[in-house]
């Protein structure tokens, strides 16, 4: 793309230089208020939970399960961590290698239309993909309000961004660390294993950790796919109902009674924890790698 | 464990005709939803009577681990969330683990055989019971709604119809100090204040049997028909909310603001400072909802509840009985995967409508439900002895 | 290798027409029946669930069971347009600050909130909008919004009732500062793309920095801005249960007024679908599937819009789509 800067220079100098400075003025005062409009809702949101949250803050939330907005929100953290670590070992599996396919062996049209079809994937808005999860998982197929049925549609959800993540990672390796592989005289798969996934790691971590992020703060889908329940999870991959901290947010937040409210705003701290901690790893994660890239 | 006289008359009447045979019932296989293994027996009861031999009101479930999933109306699910795990500690071995997600899911998941027990406020449609052979609505209990307000400077009552609140609904009176109100209530100043009239934004059998009481009581100015969720015709201002919880902080938070809200939210209507009206009932009078109006208004239906019973009980013509209640109803179907799994069900929905257990006061008055009246009992109890 | 991750590659694309192929069977009978209507007018009427099932067109449906979806595609497009008119001038102007103006570290920071901002759940903004920013504005903005507004055709829909601050704009908002940081961070990247040399004339010549970010910076990324708001509208278009929460999911017809209470299509189908199985001929759940339908189509039509426009200025490293 080129550039054509029609106006010749004269006419700048032709615009009277207040004029100008006015206009680089109010400029940057509108990049300043640009910036506080970011700012001030990410802090406004964040305070508001803490300040509705913190000063009834009991530890027993943690200890105690609970449901109808009395008691505690332990079977929702459980919950919330077991289709997490779920979402990981499915979305993380399925995505990593469909994008090792897509980085390494995908030529041509196949590879365009798998990446097309991801994307579609990505854009589908998730109370669709919980419709879907509804009547075929938990209707169709009897899983009922599961774990599976859950676990499955969040899996679904979140494919896109680990395949992608891990696609870009791998094309990112440069092609000397490759080269310098073969001729160390690696097997394709070695060199793959021992160079290119390793180079691309932390990539590949952060689109997990996207994934992960995603996965714990969903609503919509998990309303219709993995129900409610006032117990922990169970062993049971099916017809059992598995809680999650954000069904605690949406059902409580506006009921008439004091402690459900407060456990609203608990759940919903908790999950401001969980999901600043995965942002966190993922930075520090992508800066030792760069710091790492600079030293090598 | 204290049977109850009527689980000790079935007891009698098995002994009786000689049909206790003891351990006779083969260890159950776990099939669908239900994950039984033998060997966990806990007491004797459950060798009184064999498993399924009796058409009765056998409260005893099966000897084997069961788990009960139980699903639907947000109304019955405080009941199941406190009859659950009072179950539990009865029977050891039976968990029943209920959810409040809304009366369709219940019936929808019913159906599909998904869920053992689902709950529904509303009762089952002519066309449900022709489409899924032996789909049966048992109700539970009787539950009644509120209508509320936040009219400051009114103390008392407020007396309203349902044509006058049909009339509200519909943007017909905007305002509290209208004559229809005020003929309704001589001798209360009414203050100039806009009405806001509130309804459920999600879908809900609160909304069905509150558009049902219009539908009946006032059928020139209602015309939107009854569901759960149903067209709303439009009124300047009007709000809506999230659950009956929402509707309790809505309509505390919103000046003229007038709302239908499920019995079992009496004590937050209470705590929130919100009005409740008295309604007119067929019959004239006006009556609030409590145990003497809801249990005169559930009279006059009993001889009209069918075997089935299906049945609205809404603007009955008992004299002085509270004009919006209902049944509140397990959705089950009569043909179980496993034997041990349709014992299970009969065992926990026979507790559930007995009076010394389930339907004890100590159960039934945190939501504010009535039991039911012991003809309709029997009723409930001839359609679960037919899970099987 | 080859073979068990090309294998493994062709689940999204599976999974994908899975889905396609349920909402389409699911839609079908509704599609037959609703015919164009369903496009011009808007209605949820489940009808006359207690009265017999009719057959028309060899459809099961109640007597007067009625679906429009207009209204709730209205809604759906008109918060999402609100939220760009917030989240583009935020947007643009914050990447142009943060890469011609601020201190390498500021970025940073900002680059922090961004990631956080995206990285909040839907349902947390939604407690936000529905308990803190909503009252607000409701009770000291919009008043006063309602009342600067002249009562003359087209302006008179900003006057009005406010309400409790569940309606339209108040979505709007809420949406426009969750999609802020796709936008703003696609933004960033952009303008981070500019070649320095282009950028170091125009200061030769003596332009201000507003002039060369006006000029040459905002010229070479335009089309890439585009698509960054076209990738944040697809977000908005498709998000649930922050807009569940404060638009007051009202069923029928549009709003007359910008505070009215609205709904979206996502919004409806998470708060009816539980309606919709109480109508055992299945012609609801039907019709709320071909209403998804309508939302997949509009939200694929925005997002390959977007990622066209996006790839032809620069190849961003993440999918932008949902966002985190």
């Amino acid at each position: 793309m080129t550039v054509t800067c029609s106006e010749h220079p004269a006419s700048l100098q032709g615009r009277p230089a207040m004029r100008r400075k006015v206009a680089d003025a109010a400029a940057l005062a509108a990049g300043y208020v640009a910036l506080a409009m970011i700012a001030v809702p990410t802090i406004w949101v964040v305070a508001g939970v803490l300040q509705r949250a913190v000063p009834g803050w009991s530890w027993g939330v943690l200890t105690h399960t609970g449901a109808a907005g009395a008691g505690g929100l332990e079977n929702e953290i459980l919950g919330s961590l077991v289709l997490t670590a779920g979402t990981l070992v499915l979305a993380g599996g399925v995505g990593v290698l469909a994008g090792i396919y897509l980085a390494e062996y995908a030529t041509g049209p196949a590879g365009a239309v798998l990446r097309g079809a991801s994307e579609v994937l990505a854009g589908i808005p998730s109370i669709v993909l919980g419709y879907v999860g509804y009547l075929a998982l938990v209707v169709a197929l009897h899983w009922s309000f599961s774990l599976a049925a859950g676990l499955v549609t969040l899996a679904v959800m979140t494919v896109p961004y680990v395949m992608k993540s891990t696609e870009v990672a791998l094309r990112q390796v440069p092609s000397a660390y490759r080269e310098g592989a073969e001729a160390l005289g690696f097997s394709p798969l070695q060199a793959l294993r021992r160079i290119s996934l390793r180079t691309a790691l932390p990539g590949i971590v952060t689109g997990i950790l996207v994934a992960l992020a995603i996965s714990v703060g969903e609503t919509a889908p998990l309303l219709y796919t993995a129900g409610f329940t006032s117990a922990n999870p169970s062993a049971a991959l099916v017809h059992r109902p598995i809680a999650f901290l954000t069904y605690a947010i949406w059902t409580f937040y506006n009921q008439p009674s004091k402690s459900a409210v407060q456990l609203s705003f608990d759940a919903a701290l908790i999950l401001l924890v969980i999901v600043l901690l995965l942002i966190v790893v993922g930075r520090v994660i992508v800066s030792l790698s760069e710091r790492h890239a600079e030293t090598r | 464990m204290s049977l109850s006289k009527r689980a000790l008359a079935a007891v009698l009447v098995a002994a009786g005709i000689g049909l206790a045979a003891c351990g006779s019932s083969s260890p159950p296989s776990g099939v669908g939803s239900t994950s039984a293994t033998s060997g966990s027996a806990t007491s004797a009861s459950g060798s009184t009577v064999s498993a399924g031999s009796v058409p009765g009101t056998d409260l005893a479930p099966p000897s084997g681990t069961v788990n009960l999933s139980e699903t639907g109306s947000t109304l019955l699910y405080p009941l199941f969330q406190a009859w659950a795990p009072a179950y539990h500690a009865a029977y050891p071995n039976v968990t029943i683990t209920p959810q409040g997600t809304g009366s369709g899911t219940g019936i929808s998941q019913a159906e599909a055989a998904t869920i053992d027990v689902g709950a529904s406020d509303a009762y089952l449609p002519p066309s449900a019971f022709t489409q899924y052979a032996g789909i049966e609505n048992i109700p539970l209990a009787i539950s009644a709604q509120q209508i509320n307000y936040n009219v400051p400077g009114i103390h008392g009552h407020l007396k309203l119809s349902g044509q006058v609140i049909a009339k509200i609904y519909t943007g017909k009176i905007t305002n509290w100090d209208d004559p229809a109100i005020k003929a309704l209530n001589p001798g209360v100043s009414m203050p100039n204040l806009t009405i806001v009239p509130l309804h459920r934004s999600d879908g809900s059998g609160d909304t069905f049997i509150f558009t049902t009481y219009l539908t009946d009581s006032a059928p020139a100015d209602w015309t939107a028909g009854f569901n759960t969720t149903v067209s709303w015709p439009s009124v300047a201002g009007a709000l809506s909310a999230e659950g009956n919880g929402g509707m309790v902080t809505t309509c505390a938070k919103t000046r003229g603001c007038i709302a239908y809200i499920g019995i079992s939210y009496h004590s937050q209507t209470q705590a929130a400072g919100l009005g409740e009206a008295m309604l007119q009932d067929k019959a004239g009078d006006f009556v609030l909802p409590d145990m003497a109006t809801i249990t005169s208004e559930a009279a006059g239906f009993i001889a009209k509840t069918p075997a089935n019973e299906s049945l609205s009980l809404v603007y009955g013509p008992a004299a002085n009985g509270y004009p919006i209640i209902n049944y509140e109803y397990a959705i089950v179907m009569t043909k179980q995967s496993s034997a041990s799994t349709a014992q299970a069900i009969r065992a926990f929905l026979y507790w559930a409508l007995d009076k010394a257990h389930g339907s004890a006061p100590r159960f039934l008055d945190a939501v504010h439900f009535q039991p039911l009246p012991p003809s309709v009992v029997a009723l409930s109890d001839a359609q679960i002895a037919k899970i099987q | 290798m080859q073979r068990v991750t090309g294998g493994v590659a062709v689940i999204p694309m599976l999974a994908l027409l899975f889905i396609i192929a349920v909402l389409l069977a699911q839609a079908w009978p509704a599609i037959l029946l609703n015919g164009g209507g369903f496009f011009t007018h808007t209605s949820f009427d489940l009808g006359n669930t207690y009265g017999a099932i009719v057959n028309t067109h060899g459809v099961r449906h109640p007597q007067g069971a009625s679906y429009g979806v207009l209204g709730w595609a209205l809604g759906t497009v008109e918060s999402s347009a609100i939220a760009l008119v917030l989240a583009v001038p935020v947007s643009v102007f914050a990447a142009l600050a943060i890469s011609e103006r601020l201190p390498a570290y500021l970025g940073r920071v900002v680059g922090l909130f961004l990631g956080t901002l995206a990285g909040i759940p839907s349902v947390i903004i939604g407690l936000w909008g529905a308990l803190t920013i909503g009252p607000l504005l409701a009770h000291r903005v919009y008043p006063l919004l309602a009342h600067l507004a002249p009562k003359v055709p087209v302006l008179s829909f900003f006057t009005g009732g406010t309400g409790n601050g569940q309606g339209l704009l108040t979505s709007g908002i809420v949406l426009g500062v969750m999609i802020i940081p796709i936008v703003a961070s696609t933004t960033r990247d952009l303008v981070h793309s500019v070649p320095k040399l282009p950028k170091e004339g125009g200061e030769a010549l003596g332009m201000t920095d507003w002039e060369v970010a006006r000029r040459v910076t905002l010229r070479w990324v335009g089309p890439g801005i585009v698509g960054a708001s076209v990738l944040g509208l697809a977000r908005a278009l498709g998000e649930t249960m922050a807009v569940a929460m404060v638009s007051g999911v009202v069923l029928s017809g549009s709003p007359g007024s910008i505070f009215a209470p609205i709904t979206t299509i996502a919004a409806t189908i998470v708060t009816q679908l539980d309606s919709a199985f109480t109508d055992t001929s299945g012609f609801a759940v039907s019709s709320l599937a071909e209403a998804g339908l309508v939302l997949v189509l509009i939200t694929l039509a925005v997002n390959v819009a977007g990622r066209l426009l996006v790839r032809r200025v620069a190849s961003t490293a993440l999918p932008v789509g949902r966002g985190v």
